[in-house]
């Protein structure tokens, strides 16, 4: 439920005994008030809750502005180590709705590739240079990067180009197979398309 | 002075601007204060100006009163800022972890702004207005949603307001009071533009700039007055003291607080006129942000049908919104 009036940073939102703060307010003494600019979101959880509703405000251009703990990105594997995937967060959201503005570097380390056998995993056998990769954010990380994992089915590389530089296709949740040239299989961590 | 080595530099005594004298048959008259003193002059603020950058905003103060035509002289002062929001980005490579924004706030002039030319590297008066800003805004910006990132904040002021009145070579007596009202309008252009960007703030932060003017010295009533908005060409000479504050008003705060001169036993008046004036801006402050964002809404909803509607035609071109050409809210008084 969401109100067509545009709140302004600043703006009283009731007390919070009535509404729990959301995204894009701030509690000052024992009123709700606006962060940012928006139109205000009500979410009112099942009857039987007895926990007040919930009060955000989403900005016009996109919800988020930085990923946080679980937020799915979309981006571009830039360098890999035996232990570890860079990769530059190119987009946030799982199908890349908020495009930012700059890229976020951030890193998946071996451990947290796949959710099975992660001892026997390899990065060269995961993730290759220019792949675009689907994971999720993990932790904030250090001011280098952030960490994300890719341990799960509808996470992993998205697109890639095999080493000949053609097209492939996904075809199990481990190989990617080129199209045109030779046909060749190469081992990929998958994202499962849903 | 330190010389700009990337450039050619104009001559290191300075420049001088040129004088016009008066047409024969014209009467040149010093600008004075029609206003109220406790009036404020009708201000332009828009935001989204610039496509590229997370927010922005241009605010203006135009000339109150028609330009006489046959004069090359400004008659009237007026001031364009323009801000630029760059954030939140990620910091750089070798920076420490931080789990706050790192704000920081850049004013220049440009060169043509002012009647004494300004060089193109910043100069200590432009450091000491972005500490002010900075000051101002670190008040209002809710850091700790943004850890990891920098902020740049990025204001050019196209058009300073003049400390004096310049025809036929008048006398200046000068006093820097010019750069009082250019912070105020700092202020309210970042926060304008730090909106349009996103970033969650605490309230929407207005500068408002007062000053008291010894009437006394030019004849007419005797006596210190406190006047809110002073224009320094107007009041050449007058002014003894001004304060600028930063000022919330939803949470009556003052972030940021700026007293130049000698106010003697008025300094309480001062002050209160200064928030008062920053309460006058914050009514056109508000309204520039809400029409930005009903225009970006607006713009959102556009994208959404076009994605819709867009496998029907090849090359069908973009329709741009056009935002109303109305100036918005010039405050009334």
């Amino acid at each position: 439920m969401s109100s067509n009036t545009i709140t302004l940073p600043g703006q009283d939102l009731g007390p919070i005994s009535s509404n729990t703060v959301g995204a894009g307010t701030h509690i000052y003494g024992d009123h709700l008030f606006a962060s940012i600019a928006g139109p205000v979101h009500t979410t009112t959880l099942q009857a039987p809750s007895k926990v007040p509703s919930t009060l955000s405000i989403t900005r016009p251009t996109g919800a988020l502005l930085l990923p946080e703990v679980g937020t799915a990105v979309l981006g571009r594997v830039t360098r890999t180590n035996p232990r570890q995937a860079n990769f530059s967060i190119l987009a946030l959201g799982s199908t890349g709705d908020v495009v930012l503005a700059e890229p976020l570097p951030a890193i998946i380390r071996q451990q947290d590739i796949r959710l099975t056998e992660i001892d026997k995993v390899t990065v060269a056998g995961s993730f290759r240079v220019g792949d675009v990769v689907k994971g999720v954010v993990i932790s904030l990380g250090d001011e280098r990067a952030y960490f994300a994992s890719t341990a799960r089915d509808e996470l992993g590389v998205v697109m890639a180009v095999s080493e000949g530089g053609n097209r492939m296709v996904p075809i199990s949740w481990r190989e990617f197979e080129e199209v045109g040239g030779t046909g060749k299989k190469e081992a990929r961590k998958v994202a499962k398309v849903v | 002075m330190q010389m700009d080595r990337r450039r050619l530099n104009a001559p290191p005594g300075g420049t001088t601007p040129p004088v016009f004298a008066a047409p024969p048959d014209t009467k040149l008259h010093r600008p004075t204060r029609t206003r109220k003193p406790d009036e404020h002059r009708k201000l332009f603020l828009r935001t989204g100006i610039v496509p590229s950058a997370s927010g922005s905003a241009y605010y203006e103060i135009p000339p109150q009163e028609p330009q006489p035509t046959g004069l090359l002289v400004p008659q009237r002062s007026s001031l364009k800022i323009t801000c630029t929001v760059h954030g939140p980005r990620p910091l750089p490579r070798n920076a420490a972890f931080s789990p706050n924004l790192l704000l920081s706030a850049h004013v220049k002039f440009a060169p043509f702004a002012t009647q004494n030319r300004r060089g193109y590297v910043r100069d200590a008066s432009e450091r000491d207005l972005g500490a002010h800003l900075e000051t101002a805004l670190r008040g209002v910006v809710i850091g700790e949603r943004f850890p990891k990132s920098g902020c740049e904040v990025v204001l050019t002021i196209l058009e300073g307001e003049e400390d004096r009145w310049e025809a036929d070579g008048a006398e200046v007596k000068g006093g820097g009071w010019g750069i009082m009202t250019v912070l105020a309008g700092c202020i309210t252009a970042a926060s304008a533009a730090l909106v349009d960007a996103g970033i969650d703030c605490v309230d929407l932060i207005s500068g408002g700039v007062a000053a008291v003017k010894d009437a006394g010295r030019h004849g007419g009533q005797e006596g210190r007055a406190v006047v809110l908005d002073p224009a320094p060409s107007e009041h050449d000479g007058e002014i003894m003291a001004a304060c600028v504050v930063g000022y919330l008003q939803s949470r009556d705060e003052v972030t940021e607080m700026w007293m130049k001169g000698d106010a003697g036993a008025q300094v309480q008046t001062l002050i209160d006129e200064a928030v008062k004036a920053a309460s006058l801006v914050r009514a056109v402050l508000a309204e520039a942000v809400k029409d930005g964002v009903q225009a970006k809404i607006g713009e959102g909803e556009d994208d959404a049908a076009m994605t819709g509607s867009a496998k029907e035609g090849k090359g069908k071109s973009k329709e741009t919104r056009n935002r109303t050409d109305a100036p918005i809210p010039l405050l009334a008084p």
